[in-house]
């Protein structure tokens, strides 16, 4: 995960863009295409790949065109791939019934792909950063033991502080859920 | 993958600013556009409402008059959210149901506190056989601005915005409507004023999908 495809960084592109900062629009766009072209890639199959390019195309105009509705203060992923989810059912649909995609099967195969992943990361971040500090045990990749050396709490205790986060963690996710509903 | 590069190339030389709130301000003038054509349309028609001066002193005036303002403002807040891909308009349908079953228990009310014989005018009227069509001809330009504003926007449900459209522009073209309709009735506004804004809102679903492709 590269910095530059952050919900973070990728916002404050958008953000510089709308603003009229071309460089910024330059990257956005470029960044974006790649993002796209492993989206569209995953979901089309190999027979219709060939306008695997059209639609990324499609979607980055989509974003030029309708940058308007791009409210300054919410998540730009979650606008972005929307655009990017409604340009690839107009596809399917436009096949007419040679390609039958419900927008249910979409759903499914949203789950645990890379674009989810990228906010996920940030999701995580905002999370943790939600929980009191106790409760802010970051493993990073280290052991258990690892982590209580260089916090200089005890393992037991890093333990539970790990399970009483990931509780916590698991609750504000409900929460955030019920919200969306 | 080069004329993506152009494309690229050629959006970055597109790039202009984009105010704030630039969407609202489309909103703003698409309705007020919209608004002053309807009451054009409907002051050549009628013209000059001679007992506007006594139609103020009536509490059904304005009742019919905050029902149709409240719903058509709750469906515009519904279409802003549906204009933007990942947007929501479930509070805003919960809000037009609620101004709905406010509506209704006015007319309850009013029905219980008049006699009998006079239900009959209140729930029915007089002017239910072109009363809605006053209502979807007022509601056309609205409509139409509507979809001006959304056609620039980035709706994903087009069925649902279609609805929301054609709900606003319906509540918008009752309110217009609601100057000139000299009925009474709690019961009559709750229920022909309602189908009718429902119709146009109908008619809006059925041609979302159609004129707001993009």
């Amino acid at each position: 995960m590269s910095e530059t495809t952050s919900e973070q960084s990728l916002k404050d592109l958008m953000l510089r863009s709308l603003d009229g900062d071309e460089a910024a629009y330059r990257r956005l766009l470029t960044v974006l295409r790649t993002l796209l072209v492993g989206y569209f890639g995953r979901r089309l199959g190999p027979a219709v790949k060939a306008d695997m390019e059209d639609l990324v195309q499609d979607t980055l105009m989509a974003l030029h065109a309708r940058r308007a509705t791009y409210d300054r203060d919410r998540p730009f992923t979650a606008w972005f791939f929307t655009i990017a989810r409604y340009k690839l059912v107009d596809h399917f649909r436009s096949r007419g019934g040679r390609v039958m995609v419900s927008a249910d099967v979409l759903d499914e195969m949203e789950d645990g792909f890379s674009e989810e992943a990228m906010s996920a990361r940030m999701d995580v971040e905002r999370l943790l950063a939600q929980l009191p500090e106790k409760q802010q045990v970051r493993l990073q990749g280290q052991s258990v033991a690892d982590t209580a050396k260089s916090s200089g709490q005890s393992e037991s205790l890093v333990k539970v502080s790990i399970h009483r986060g990931i509780k916590a963690l698991a609750e504000k996710l409900r929460g955030t859920r019920d919200q969306d509903q | 993958m080069t004329r993506t590069n152009d494309i690229i190339d050629s959006l970055v030389a597109d790039l202009r600013p984009v105010a704030r709130h630039a969407l609202a301000r489309r909103f703003a003038v698409g309705i007020a556009a919209g608004l002053a054509i309807s009451f054009l349309l409907q002051i050549s028609i009628f013209g000059y409402r001679h007992d506007m001066p006594h139609a103020f002193m009536l509490p059904a005036f304005w009742a019919k008059s905050a029902y149709n303002a409240a719903l058509a403002l709750a469906a515009f807040f519904g279409l802003y959210a549906l204009a933007h891909p990942d947007g929501s308009a479930k509070r805003s349908f919960l809000a037009a149901a609620v101004i709905f079953v406010a509506m209704v228990l006015l007319a309850v009310m009013q029905l219980s506190m008049t006699p009998a014989e006079t239900h009959h005018a209140l729930i029915m009227g007089f002017s239910t056989r072109y009363c809605p069509f006053f209502i979807l001809g007022f509601g056309c330009p609205v409509f139409a601005a509507n979809i001006w504003i959304l056609r620039r926007a980035a709706p994903t449900n087009l069925r649902l915005a279609g609805f929301a459209a054609g709900l606003a522009a319906g509540a918008a073209g009752a309110w217009i409507y609601s100057w000139f309709c000299r009925e009474n009735g709690m019961a009559f506004v709750a229920i022909w004023y309602t189908l009718s804004i429902l119709g146009v809102g109908a008619i809006g679903a059925l041609l979302g999908p159609r004129l707001l492709r993009w």
